[in-house]
């Protein structure tokens, strides 16, 4: 089912004044679309979860789901969490700890009024498709961290909801777990064919699940797209660095026009800029900008051999397949992924910067 | 001798020291009840055994002890389920919905609940006078209420304040209305301490005195405390043995309450003692 935001936004009073958590955003996830929210944390993603299922009430804006209002302050709407029919899966599982696994799984359907024998066969399945039928009669307490998340998927999937809402789910899990959850999960989200919004603040969740991401700062999207989008085309320095296993690179640099070229001024270096980049660089409109390159795309070699950049070795960090460097390069700090394992810290080395693969931002540019 | 044992030692002799100090008089109290005579520690007296003064207390029908009794079960009773089913809808709310200065608002509970019993008696009299309640069952439930309430309700919002919310969103979320939360979910969840609340609760109002004292006239309403200290016996004198034999029957089913449930009736104390 679709979900939209307009323009909503959702203000907390606290003893030390007004929250302003969400501050008019716009989102229209698709139908069957498996939706991250991601941001740092105290974005104001879960809030945006909260307003999608009915916990939260917005203070402006409007809410549709499946085309039709379920919230807006304007036209005095507000449709309960019950008649939303959505399921959510919380970080910490909120199983209800005097019920069993059955009865957990069971519980939205019986207050919902279904005959037994409908949740039996409802439940059983739910229980069959995430392999916990034999701890049916296990209460919480009994079932470890990997149990009690299946349980409380299944109780969110068992009613075939509309919106399937997901607030850091894996969290809590062990890192060997949360990675076969994570494939599970899109999985089974694949076979039901559910909408699904999913909350975290942990870019490779976001990168590995999400058709779409939209990334979160302050109460506001800064940028949506898919994975692929904000990897390669960030529009801000915080999408830049915020997305990618190791952080982007961002260093002050300047630009010079010398006979119709552009050429770029890192550190001592000059660089020719070629005819991409340079357009890039002049839809900025400055001279000084912020140049952002990927760890991973920055090419190394040990000597200085023709190199117009080049650098020391200031620490190291071996990732096991990879090697991340800190590399100084006339002050400015760059990190570096490489294979090449024979490089040692002190030393001194050449590096092949693609103007191409690079980011140009507006310096004040923030979020 | 080593410096542990001697803090065994101290320790254990403290235990002993504060275990006579509080038991002695119930130890005493027992004594007298099954003694045929009172002043059985006097050299003339002699101890003999007899269960004499419990027959008379559950037999002499003039003594009204089985009438007390079956009141003091009826008016705790009451005030124990009226407190509990008034305080868990509102520690509810206190520790789930939105309430602006809801610290100040248990602060003043906190309050009433400070005034010293014996101020408000005297009023008390009138009003129950000219309600015509003297000497009835409302005339302890409801001042009894209105006493215990707010303990009832600092130790009930301590228990619900650590059912995690989470579990409400995810109910709310599977479709029930915050009534159905509060049965479904918070109730079963917070059984213990919705338990020794309610156990509390009983206790305080069986045991209450002033208030039975001054606002019951006989055996229609009078609770077993005072019936006890009335008891009088047929030239005047008082029945020892009985009064005794009275107070340990009346005891019994406290202290076993008591025991059977004190892992839960400490916890409940202390929580109310230290969370807010």
């Amino acid at each position: 089912m679709r979900l939209t935001f307009s323009a909503v936004s959702k203000t907390f009073l606290s003893l030390r004044g007004p929250v302003r958590a969400v501050r008019g955003v716009d989102l229209a996830v698709g139908e069957g679309e498996f939706f991250v929210l991601l941001g740092p944390s105290g974005c104001g993603k879960s809030t945006v979860l909260n307003l999608a299922a009915g916990l939260v009430k917005p203070n402006s804006g409007e809410i549709r789901l499946g085309g039709r209002v379920v919230a807006s302050r304007d036209g005095k709407v507000f449709v309960s969490p019950k008649e939303r029919n959505v399921a959510m899966v919380f970080q910490s599982y909120a199983l209800y700890p005097h019920l069993t696994v059955f009865e957990n799984i069971a519980f939205p359907l019986r207050v919902a009024g279904v005959t037994k024998d409908e949740i039996d066969k409802a439940v059983n399945q739910a229980a069959g498709m995430l392999g916990i039928g034999d701890i049916r009669e296990a209460r919480p307490a009994e079932l470890s961290g990997g149990q009690r998340q299946r349980v409380a998927i299944a109780r969110a999937i068992v009613r075939k909801p509309a919106l399937f809402l997901l607030d850091e789910p894996l969290s809590n899990l062990d890192a060997g777990l949360r990675a076969s959850t994570r494939s599970e999960l899109k999985r089974l989200q694949r076979e039901l064919g559910v909408t699904a919004v999913y909350v975290t603040h942990d870019q490779t969740e976001a990168m590995t699940l999400g058709d779409r991401i939209a990334l979160l700062r302050d109460g506001r999207i800064v940028q949506t797209g898919t994975p692929e989008d904000l990897y390669e085309r960030p529009e801000t320095p915080f999408a830049a660095s915020f997305i990618g296993q190791v952080p982007m690179n961002l260093v002050d640099a300047s630009v010079r026009e010398e006979g119709g070229d552009l050429y770029l001024r890192l550190g001592e270096a000059r660089l020719l800029l070629p005819p991409g980049p340079a357009a890039r660089v002049r839809s900025i409109g400055s001279a000084e900008i912020l140049f952002g390159i990927r760890p991973e795309h920055i090419g190394i070699a040990r000597g200085t051999a023709g190199s117009p950049v080049t650098g020391t070795v200031t620490s190291l960090e071996n990732l096991g397949r990879e090697v991340l460097l800190q590399v100084r390069v006339d002050g400015l700090p760059l990190s570096v992924l490489t294979n090449d394992k024979s490089i040692r810290e002190g030393d001194t080395v050449a590096l092949d910067i693609p103007l191409e693969a690079a980011h140009f931002f507006r310096k004040e540019s923030e979020p | 001798m080593s410096d542990q044992t001697q803090v065994r030692l101290l320790y254990r002799a403290g235990a002993l020291g504060i275990a006579i100090f509080s038991l002695g008089p119930i130890l005493y109290m027992a004594l007298t009840a099954v003694s045929v005579r009172p002043d059985f520690l006097s050299p003339d007296a002699g101890f003999t055994v007899t269960a004499a003064h419990f027959v008379s207390v559950l037999r002499t029908t003039s003594l009204h002890f089985p009438e007390y009794l079956r009141n003091s079960l009826i008016v705790s009773g009451l005030s124990a389920a009226f407190c509990v089913a008034i305080a868990s809808p509102a520690a509810y709310a206190i520790t789930r919905l939105p309430l602006p200065g809801r610290i100040l608002f248990l602060l003043c509970i906190l309050a009433v609940s400070l005034f010293p019993p014996v101020s408000m008696v005297s009023y008390l009299f009138q009003v129950m006078g000219n309600l015509g309640w003297i000497n009835t069952y409302p005339a302890l439930v409801l001042p009894y209420i209105a006493w215990i309430l707010p303990l009832s309700l600092w130790i009930l919002t301590s228990y619900f304040a650590q059912v995690p919310a989470d579990l409400d969103r995810a109910a709310l979320i599977d479709g029930c209305s915050r009534l159905a939360i509060l049965r479904k979910v918070i109730f079963p969840v917070a059984a213990p301490g919705i338990f020794s609340t309610a156990l509390l609760a009983f206790i305080f109002a069986f045991n209450e005195f002033l208030f039975a004292l001054m606002l019951t006239t006989d055996h229609a309403a009078r609770t077993v405390p005072v019936g006890i200290a009335l008891f009088e016996g047929l030239h005047g004198e008082i029945p020892w043995g009985v009064v005794m034999a009275a107070s340990v029957l009346t005891t019994v089913p406290v202290v076993l309450l008591t025991l059977v449930f004190q892992r839960r009736i400490i916890q409940g104390l202390t929580r109310g003692a230290i969370k807010g």
